[in-house]
């Protein structure tokens, strides 16, 4: 079923809208599920996530969705009526709407590949119906109850003009012209006001579900009947509040009835007041009545978008760079053009905070993926467990939050499979029955800092080591191994320890694929594991992947950049000073040590370090930068320091990949304003060198 | 020699089969498979990056794209050269990643056909191991330069 030509552009409303609900779907049936029960609220908002679902699908044309939808819709209903009657299904129900809930977001993704949706989902269907049938025979004096409701609004809904009960109020409200979808709207509206009102009917009563309502609804506008549950102001503002809404207008039903209007002689007064409020509210549409409200002013913008307004800010720096030390200004005196230059430069700063601010967001989602990812996993292999998150309010950058999805996914999953214990395990380790798994993600630095921990059975580091001999990865004796390094090595081709394959994990392209995914985007892995205790992962990305301030460092003729937030100072040594020998002393194994104010630091010298030739290899001669981390310091000789720079970080190419030269201190490198290019490098690196 | 672009996508991939791109080292007449090649251009300035082995001579921008260059000669264990202005790189597309080759020069395109082809003889001799045949064009001979093999070794990960 091709997608109507006209609906394209509603398409990716659509399936964004979709994602958000089910995303939020998930979210209140694991948490239900945990607690085992379902709080009113939660039942109403998944009624309402599915009867939106329902509705736009229908729209779009996408029957199955919608009738699965509505399956889902009904049996909510039926709970929504009489809570009791989950105990009956409980089980089953949350499996049968989880699996409802997957297959509606094979759907949606579906839709965005293909634009396409018509996979059967009559097998859930069913177990629906059943379940529904099941809940309704419990109780079936509550049949009748449920039925009476279901057929009232139909009643009422069929004579529009009926007198209004006493305490119902009835709004009439126009959209905006050439708005589109009005029904939809009209529905969303209702949504909205679900919650704010006691009693809720509208004409035409169900907008959502038929398209063609759209022109009844421009032309005699939308009749919402409410009850509101705490006041009609609520009710007015929320409506005023909408999006698309032209005017709305509170009608005084005459046939409510003077009684009606007597005893609650305040009330009619208020009524009263509010409809002059809300007839003036058009009239004086004026952009400053506007101005004051609080819109929510949230859009949706293609991340290819964002994407290329990053690239541009990033060739917008280089090209700055290349302006402002241009060549060509060199030797004159320009105050004026070097007070404007600094303007640009604060204004391209300004305009790179906003790009990246754009493109970050919050771990929380990513955490949320793994609840379901433990609970299904508890499921199959009977374990217990329990997932604990810290932090998920950190936010990352888009790419690498979609980059470590998978990755993370693995280590959960690797967590459950290999680390936690059958609970009988666990009781007679003195450990509680239901096992814990803690994510973690958090701010430090420059850095994120994610970790998976688990208090199961740990890394057992004799089961690593013969495996790993069995497999002949191993490239020293055993004996010299520590026990950092048998972690690592779980991180290597080929390696798995568990004795077979299961569904979930255990291939043995696990941890390697793992720490590739997350070194494409700078980051790295390491392990740490106490037997019998657990084990803790942590992953540490850096904050920004695209650009850095840099410093740029001339070593013989090539020129590579320090980010300046890893440089603590830098400095020249006097030749008073070399001539103290006491300046430089070489520790035990050779390393050059360099004194300073009484404290000892190890020495690089780069050109050493690297390999190139220069001139300049007497330390006086040079300058020394001092560099730190978070525990270490160290000092990096080079030849000159050529000036600060904005740069833009490239990769190296993957043809170099096998190289490592992320471990010799090299994170990437940068095209230069005059086109040349420098390597940049890592503090963190080759402190690790030392 | 310089931005001497071969188009490709004028020309279908069979068009492209049987076509290759020569170049000299010293003067022995080499091809390599015209569709690996994606453009020709002239020698620019490397960067050198550490710990690569030599032959890798490092990385050169190519409009805006860092790519690696591969001395020919020095992976052909010969001896190296100061570049020239006849000096250029080749650019090849292989497995996704462009990777520039430093060629002494290049000269042009030529077909071959099945016919025209000879296989090596097994000599076990180092350089051998990179080709894939021997074709005779007049009185020239070409040596063609199998893609796979010659980078066989930088593409193994570990």
């Amino acid at each position: 079923m091709a997608i109507d030509p006209s609906m394209e552009p509603m398409l990716e409303t659509f399936i964004y809208e979709s994602n958000t609900l089910l995303e939020q779907l998930d979210e209140i049936l694991l948490e239900s599920e945990k607690s085992k029960s379902l709080s009113e609220d939660h039942i109403n908002e998944i009624f309402r996530i599915m009867h939106t679902i329902k509705g736009s699908s229908a729209m779009m044309e996408f029957n199955n969705v919608s009738t699965l939808a509505h399956a889902v819709e009904d049996v909510f209903f039926i709970l929504r009526e009489n809570p009791e009657r989950l105990t009956s299904v409980s089980e089953a129900l949350f499996d049968v709407v989880l699996e409802a809930s997957d297959f509606l977001k094979s759907e949606v993704e579906s839709v965005q590949e293909s634009g396409e949706a018509n996979k059967d989902a009559s097998g859930m269907i069913v177990e629906l119906k059943r379940l529904a049938s099941i809940m309704r025979g419990t109780a079936s004096e509550g049949q009748a109850a449920g039925a009476a409701p279901e057929a009232a609004p139909q009643a009422s809904s069929s004579e529009p003009s009926a007198p209004l009960a006493a305490g119902r109020h009835r709004v009439k409200v126009f959209f905006e012209e050439g708005c589109q979808m009005e029904n939809i709207r009209a529905f969303m509206l209702l949504s909205q006001l679900q919650d704010l009102c006691d009693e809720l009917e509208s004409v035409p009563p169900h907008p959502e579900n038929d398209a063609s309502l759209c022109s009844e609804i421009i032309k005699n506008g939308f009749l919402i009947d409410f009850k509101p549950s705490t006041s009609v102001d609520d009710v007015l503002h929320t409506i005023e509040s909408a999006v698309n809404i032209k005017t709305y207008e509170l009608l005084e039903d005459e046939a409510s009835g003077p009684d009606a209007s007597a005893s609650e002689p305040a009330k009619a007064d208020a009524k009263a007041a509010d409809a002059k409020t809300a007839n003036s509210a058009p009239a004086a549409a004026s952009p400053a009545a506007n101005a004051g409200k609080a819109k929510q002013s949230l859009i949706s913008v293609n991340q290819a978008k964002i994407d290329q307004l990053m690239d541009l800010v990033g060739e917008l720096v280089t090209t700055e760079s290349m302006v402002v030390g241009n060549p060509d200004l060199r030797g004159l005196q320009l105050d004026n053009f070097q007070k404007s230059a600094r303007e640009l430069r604060k204004l391209t700063d300004e305009l790179q905070d906003v790009v990246m601010s754009m493109r970050m967001v919050p771990i929380s989602g990513l955490f949320q993926r793994m609840n379901r990812i433990v609970r299904d996993m508890c499921k199959k292999l009977n374990k217990q467990a329990d997932l604990v998150t810290e932090g998920g309010d950190t936010e990352i950058d888009k790419t690498i939050n979609e980059a470590i999805g998978d990755p993370f996914m693995h280590m959960v999953r690797n967590s459950m499979d290999h680390a936690i214990e059958m609970p009988e395990e666990r009781l007679a380790a003195g450990k509680p029955e239901r096992g814990k798994v803690i994510l973690s993600a958090n701010n430090v630095g420059g850095e994120i800092v994610i970790t998976i921990s688990d208090d199961g059975s740990g890394l057992d580091t004799e089961k690593l080591l013969k495996k790993a001999r069995e497999n002949g990865i191993l490239t020293k004796p055993e004996s010299e191994y520590t026990d950092k390094e048998i972690f690592g090595l779980i991180m290597l081709p080929g390696f798995s320890t568990n004795k077979e394959v299961t569904e979930f994990s255990g291939r043995g392209v696990g941890m390697d694929v793992v720490r590739k995914n997350i070194e494409k985007v700078g980051g790295t892995l390491s392990i740490d594991s106490k037997r019998g205790q657990g084990t803790t992962f942590t992953i540490k990305i850096p904050l920004t992947l695209a650009i850095v301030d840099g410093m740029e460092l001339a070593v013989g003729d090539s020129i590579y950049t320090l980010p300046i937030n890893s440089i603590k100072q830098s400095f020249k040594i006097s030749d008073e000073q070399m001539a103290d020998d006491r300046q430089v002393i070489l520790d035990t194994d050779g390393t050059e040590m360099i004194m300073l104010r009484g404290e000892c630091f190890p020495l690089i010298r780069l050109h050493r370090l690297f390999g190139v030739p220069t001139e300049i290899t007497e330390l006086n001669d040079g300058i020394v930068i001092q560099i730190e981390n978070n525990d270490k310091i160290a000092c990096i000789f080079a030849d000159e320091l050529l000036g600060e720079q904005q740069v833009v970080v490239k990769p190296f190419p993957s043809f170099l990949n096998k190289y490592e030269l992320k471990k010799l201190g090299l994170s990437g490198c940068t095209i230069l304003g005059d086109g040349s290019i420098s390597l940049i490098l890592d503090a963190n690196n080759l402190l690790n060198l030392l | 020699m310089s931005e001497n672009q071969i188009m490709t996508d004028e020309k279908n991939l069979d068009d492209l089969n049987g076509r290759y791109l020569s170049f000299y080292i010293d003067d022995t007449f080499y091809g390599i498979e015209l569709f690996h090649v994606t453009e020709i251009i002239s020698i620019q300035p490397i960067t050198f990056v550490p710990s690569l082995p030599s032959y890798i001579k490092g990385i050169i921008n190519l409009r805006g794209k860092v790519v690696p260059v591969i001395d020919v000669r020095l992976k052909f264990c010969q001896e190296e050269r100061p570049y020239d202005d006849k000096t250029c790189i080749i650019v090849v597309l292989i497995e996704d990643m462009q990777v520039g080759l430093i060629v002494d020069s290049v000269a042009e395109v030529v077909s071959i056909h099945d016919g025209q082809s000879n296989t090596l003889p097994d000599l076990g001799r180092q350089g051998e191991r990179y080709l894939s045949s021997i074709s005779k064009i007049g009185d020239r001979s070409i040596l063609n330069i199998d893609c796979n093999k010659f980078f066989q070794n930088d593409l193994q990960l570990y």
